[in-house]
């Protein structure tokens, strides 16, 4: 605040708190004129209601001069009175530094035994997995959802199979949590429709999965041009986080129209980084939670 | 002070009235003119831009949507919402928004550096219906803002109006405005201005330190 606004209002301070102060100090002494009956000679219906004259009462000259003194004390301690700080220099901005390193401290031992661990260990702390599943349900789960089994509409994968386009090793999930992925599939609609409907029924034949044999045949010769990436036999890149076909797990659905849109149109998946956002040490917490959540069946976690 | 001062405005309404009407204003002016002056005055840090055409045109489909009577743009100095949201908001980073977004209501999630934080693919999905991505959301569709298309003259005039007010739009701006925005829908412009949010005007550590980030 400039100096002039500073004097602006503490001006409004002293009249205010002045004139309320002095009609509180003068208000009760100002002599009021009565009648011999002890009235101000004020009267309703006739006379028979009468104005009578009394001192205030005790509790509300206590509770008024109760109210001047709190108002003085706080003009003391904290800002108020223009540019003037308060005794005790306190601010928003401090304020929040203080609960932040306190909070810091008390989870300071915590953070310390999580720096102990490989993420596939931590993964069996419940003191993590409790830190871990609050990150995830504020970052992860808008597309994950909270139950991690992910989201085939937007192409979110399934955290909770043991199923993993980028690798499921704890270094490989901190990575796609720190970096983020971008998968992309080219369209191919470029091929023909007919080949695509042919293709279709090939991926679905590399699962298992009920589909036309004659068409599949016919579209096994132009799964060459998809085993750049997902491999001659179906079976997926990790690198490049290209899917496993022969599974039973579709990042984009698995109907035969589901399959020829992924094939016809391509598909894009786009992960964000969370560096920006979350320190390496929540990432981590992470990681091990989303680590967590894939192998809760396993009889032998570490 | 004699009885018969207190007698005259006591027994004389008007002037009563204007007593009271003087002490009750004193707080108001105390605490609102001062700071009302001083928002007009306060200058953008040199990380803070104003919109390009594209997020223009997405702040007042915000703006006309209604966004803001459920999303507040406005993170506080507490530390449960820093941890939730980011750095607590500060009055320079809405220096170019008119009005400022701030919001009094949370029904849902605070936005003011939520860019980034989703894909575009999730926000357009998340706009169409909410429940796709989020089951458990209340928030209601829009998808009629993928039907329409920009106008890009409208969003020149609203270039050249704001430059009256004072921002800083420089004539290639203005120029460069009908292709940045070709093709492109409300939906495209909103996803935009989301994912704009928050993005590098983020206070450094030194201002916010110093209780000079400019919160009131």
């Amino acid at each position: 605040m400039s100096t002039g606004w500073s004097f602006w209002v503490m001006f409004l301070v002293v009249l205010n708190m002045g004139i309320t102060f002095f009609l509180y100090l003068w208000g009760p002494r100002a002599k009021i004129p009565t009648l011999p009956d002890g009235t101000s000679g004020h009267v309703w219906a006739h006379g028979v209601l009468r104005e009578g004259v009394r001192p205030l009462p005790l509790w509300w000259v206590v509770l008024s001069g109760a109210m001047f003194v709190a108002g003085f004390v706080y003009l003391a301690l904290y800002p108020g009175f223009g540019n003037f700080k308060g005794a005790l220099g306190w601010t928003s901005h401090t304020e929040l530094a203080d609960a932040v390193a306190a909070n810091d401290a008390k989870r300071a031992p915590l953070v310390e035994r999580f720096k102990l661990y490989p993420v596939e260990q931590l993964a069996s702390d419940p003191a993590a997995l409790q830190m871990g599943k609050v990150l995830f349900e504020d970052n992860c789960a808008a597309c994950h959802q909270r139950s991690a089994k992910g989201n085939v509409a937007l192409g979110a994968p399934d955290l909770s199979d043991n199923d993993w386009l980028y690798g499921g090793s704890g270094s490989d999930i901190t990575t796609s949590i720190h970096d983020g992925r971008s998968g992309v599939m080219p369209p191919w609609a470029s091929l023909g429709e007919d080949n695509v409907k042919n293709l279709a029924q090939y991926v679905l034949s590399l699962s298992g999965s009920p589909h036309d044999a004659a068409k599949a045949a016919a579209g096994q010769p132009l799964f060459s041009t998809c085993a750049a990436c997902h491999g001659a036999d179906g079976k997926g890149n990790q690198a490049l986080g290209a899917p496993n076909l022969t599974d039973h797990i579709w990042l984009h659905g698995g109907s035969v129209a589901d399959i020829e849109k992924t094939i016809g149109e391509g598909r894009q998946g786009h992960m964000p980084a969370w560096s920006p956002r979350l320190s390496d040490d929540q990432i981590r917490v992470l990681a091990a939670y989303v680590y967590h959540q894939s192998h809760q069946g396993d009889a032998a976690t570490p | 002070m004699a009885y018969r001062h207190f007698e005259a405005i006591e027994k004389h309404a008007g002037l009563l009235g204007i007593g009271i009407a003087i002490m009750v204003s004193l707080g108001g002016l105390a605490e609102i003119t001062p700071l009302f002056v001083e928002a007009h005055a306060l200058k953008a840090p040199p990380n803070v831009h104003p919109y390009d055409p594209l997020r223009l045109a997405g702040k007042d489909v915000y703006v006309r949507e209604g966004c803001y009577l459920c999303h507040s743009q406005m993170i506080r100095a507490l530390r449960f919402e820093t941890e939730r949201y980011g750095h607590f908001s500060t009055a320079a980073e809405s220096v170019y928004d008119r009005p400022f977004q701030w919001g009094s209501k949370r029904t849902g999630p605070d936005l003011a550096r939520v860019g980034g934080k989703y894909s575009d693919d999730w926000q357009r999905k998340h706009l169409m219906d909410p429940r796709q991505v989020v089951p458990q959301s209340n928030m209601p569709a829009y998808p009629w803002l993928v039907g329409k298309k920009l106008d890009a003259a409208d969003i020149q005039a609203r270039m050249r109006t704001l430059r009256k007010l004072g921002d800083p739009y420089s004539d290639a701006d203005i120029a460069g405005a009908p292709a940045a925005v070709e093709g492109k829908t409300e939906m495209d412009a909103l996803i935009a201005y989301l994912q704009g949010l928050g993005i590098r005007n983020e206070p450094d550590a030194t201002t916010a330190s110093t209780g000079t980030g400019g919160t009131p």
